[in-house]
């Protein structure tokens, strides 16, 4: 009889299984399809508690620069703890006008380019807060995806890892404009270095002369006084003291330089970073701090 | 029709010269044409419509992307099957190769002509219709075995044995309860079978239902047989639940595997000309063909009456089980329900036969087909094997005696 039963349990669990499929057949508008470029899932909300719970209830996801309002004080590069924010700036003339933010700051530094590497790019968060004109912010875009098939020349070194497509050029300066600035900033340091060779070769002929003097007044000293040893040590902080005098004459020579390219004077402190300039007492500062200040001397000196 | 057509073409100035051999001709050209275009665009919307309701089934959305809703994405798909390269294993034989898929393709296409579309609508009003129909279908197997031991491959060896051991074991069955309704109408034409099945009467000759004459209400047993046709005609032609042949979780896609491109889409094609021949011929054998299910111009009005208030109870017995309101059927019979009182044309349009009551009984067995694949889980071979052998022959053989023991009963023949 298991012959009998075996049908008929087969015929209604086949009718059950009908029903259910049935039962889900004229209820189409219950499908848990997700037409994702027309629809999305919404972007989970948070509160962690800390600072407005309106700038921290979102995902951080991809960073955004509003171009108009940076200044180009490069602390957000500087803040970056894997480096993937990457500004060049370059001082703007006296007369060009290059605009106020929204804080109606005006722009002093034109920004020729302003990348980030969202494929280095940690989602700390830890750029958008010492923004001093709020302009780069975290937003909650998580699918990185854009209508224009844009994608940056990566250097030969990085090409392996073929990350074009993720490193963003906020920057809205043209490349005409970027290579003129280069080009000109090329001029400066060019100057510079000009007149770097005239300090130093002025600042060598004050000290050979200083010492030269120096030598015969020591010798006349002790030809006239024979021996005298504590009158040693003061050639020795003279010579430390000697780059003092030279700094009057460099500023001179670097303004002279300046007038014949045409170009004002503020211009000098993107290269004067690299110059070691060591007053004898700022040697005796901790080490820590000049550490620090190595690291991130190119933007500080920038800054002022 | 090819005659009409012949004689059509006659007799047209220009061409009133012509032989009427070569018109002939051409008109069996176009005929036969027009039946391989009918068999592609099927297939085109067959699969587009199976996609959809398998989405549906399974709560989801199915193409929705190329077109409104999808609806051009078998176009596309066509499209791209056309254009891929044309792959011949190395070690395949290749003669049988090529020629297995149109083996297949042209078995499927060719029973197309004797089925009626409509009482004009038919390529051969042959005598021995359903016989042709059922025989030609069959050689179907051939195909598949012919490419299942081409492509040299172990899968598509095991599909092409599966399915001629299938195919072989399911036509005993689909044969014996075939022969049950020509016992009734005493005619293998197709015609006739349909013609037979006109006008309303009881259900089961003595309940006081009043249904169509179609052989599903003829006798229980005809009932049954509606029934172990259509299984055992599933099986035939390779759907799921008994598509061992091709089981994807088992034989990658069976005798299919090695091909691709162009072949692969004619076995496609035969796959949905072979589901639609069966739905005609479940049509045409057991629900009446081309017959509209109402007697007459009030028939119609009362009909539909009645499945409108059908439909409201359902409606309420679903809203009372699941909370919701299901308003299509609901709807949709209403506004026939009211078309067919305020206009008489349309109701008496509703009660004469023709290509739309055909199609539309094609379509409820097509869709019947979807559901049933994809709600069942697939036999197992033996499974397969006990199904036909030991459940589906011997219900056919007591529906054959039952069916010739009715009649008698019912004074439909005397000795």
């Amino acid at each position: 009889m298991s012959y009998f039963s075996n049908i008929s349990s087969a015929i209604t669990t086949l009718v059950d299984g009908m029903k259910v499929t049935m039962g889900y057949f004229v209820r189409p508008r219950e499908h848990v399809t997700l037409q994702y470029p027309d629809e999305v899932w919404p972007i989970p909300t948070r509160n962690i508690g800390v600072g407005e719970i309106d700038s921290y209830n979102t995902i951080r996801s991809k960073l955004h620069v509003d171009f108009e309002d940076c200044i180009g004080c490069k602390a957000c590069e500087r803040a970056c703890p894997v480096d993937c924010i990457d500004i060049e700036t370059f001082k703007a003339g006296p007369e060009e006008d290059i605009g106020t933010t929204k804080n109606d700051t005006k722009i002093k530094l034109r920004v020729t380019s302003f990348t980030i590497d969202m494929s280095e790019c940690m989602f700390c968060d830890l750029c958008t807060h010492p923004c001093p004109e709020d302009c780069i912010r975290m937003t909650p875009d998580y699918q990185f995806i854009s209508n224009d098939n844009v994608k940056l020349e990566v250097t030969p070194e990085e090409r392996w890892r073929d990350r074009g497509h993720l490193i963003y050029q906020f920057s809205k300066v043209s490349p005409i404009e970027r290579a003129q600035r280069q080009a000109e900033a090329e001029k400066v340091a060019a100057a510079k270095a000009a007149a770097m060779e005239a300090k130093k070769a002025a600042a060598a002929k004050v000290a050979a002369e200083k010492a030269a003097v120096e030598q015969a007044a020591l010798e006349s000293a002790a030809h006239e006084a024979g021996e005298a040893p504590e009158m040693v040590t003061t050639p020795t902080a003279n010579v430390e003291s000697a780059p003092e005098a030279p700094q009057i004459l460099e500023t001179v020579v670097e303004e002279e330089a300046m007038e014949k390219l045409d170009i004002p004077m503020e211009t000098i402190t993107i290269a004067e970073a690299p110059v070691e300039n060591p007053a004898p007492t700022e040697t005796t500062a901790p080490p820590e701090t000049s550490t620090d200040t190595e690291d991130s001397s190119k933007g500080e000196t920038e800054n002022g | 029709m090819i005659q009409l057509l012949a004689n059509w073409i006659l007799s047209f100035d220009i061409l009133s010269g012509m032989a009427s051999s070569v018109a002939w001709g051409l008109s069996l050209f176009i005929v036969a044409a027009l039946i391989f275009v009918f068999v592609a665009l099927n297939a085109i919307v067959l699969v587009y419509f199976e996609r959809k309701v398998s989405a549906f089934m399974q709560v989801r959305l199915g193409p929705m992307r190329v077109g409104k809703f999808g609806t051009l994405q078998t176009v596309a798909d066509a499209l791209k099957l056309l254009q891929k390269e044309d792959i011949i294993p190395r070690m395949a034989d290749k003669v049988l190769f090529v020629v297995g898929p149109w083996v297949i393709l042209i078995a499927s296409v060719v029973t197309f002509a004797a089925i009626p579309f409509s009482d004009t609508l038919l390529a051969a009003n042959m005598n021995i219709g359903l016989f042709y129909v059922v025989s030609i279908s069959s050689i179907v197997v051939l195909g598949i075995v012919m490419s299942g031991w081409a492509s040299n491959n172990k899968w598509s060896l095991y599909g092409a044995m599966r399915s001629a051991a299938q195919i072989i074991s399911y036509e005993i069955p689909v044969g014996i309860t075939l022969i049950a309704v020509v016992a009734v109408v005493g005619s293998l034409n197709l015609q006739t079978i349909i013609e037979a099945q006109g006008g309303t009467g009881n259900l089961f000759h003595w309940i006081p239902i009043p249904l169509p004459n179609w052989f599903i209400f003829h006798s229980p047993f005809l009932f049954l047989a509606a029934f172990v046709y259509l299984i055992g005609a599933t099986a035939e032609i390779n759907r799921t639940p008994f598509d061992i042949p091709e089981a994807e979780s088992e034989l990658v896609a069976g005798f299919m595997t090695e091909f691709s491109g162009l072949r692969w889409a004619l076995f496609f094609l035969s796959e949905y000309a072979n589901a639609t021949l069966v739905a005609f011929l479940v049509a045409i054998v057991f629900l009446g063909g081309w017959q509209s299910p109402f007697a007459d111009y009030e028939g119609t009005q009362i009909g539909f009456s009645i499945i409108t208030i059908v439909a409201l109870m359902w409606s309420f017995f679903v809203r009372t089980k699941t909370g919701r309101l299901s308003v299509y059927p609901l709807g949709l019979s209403l506004i026939i329900t009211i078309a067919a009182w305020l206009f008489p044309g349309f109701a008496i349009w509703m009660a004469s036969p023709g290509i739309f009551w055909m199609l539309m009984k094609v379509g409820s067995i097509i869709f019947m087909l979807m559901w049933f694949r994809w709600t069942f889980p697939r036999l197992r071979v033996d499974q397969l094997m006990y199904v036909s052998w030991k459940v589906l022959l011997p219900l056919s053989l007591i529906n054959l005696m039952g069916v010739a023991v009715w009649m008698w009963l019912t004074g439909e023949i005397q000795f």
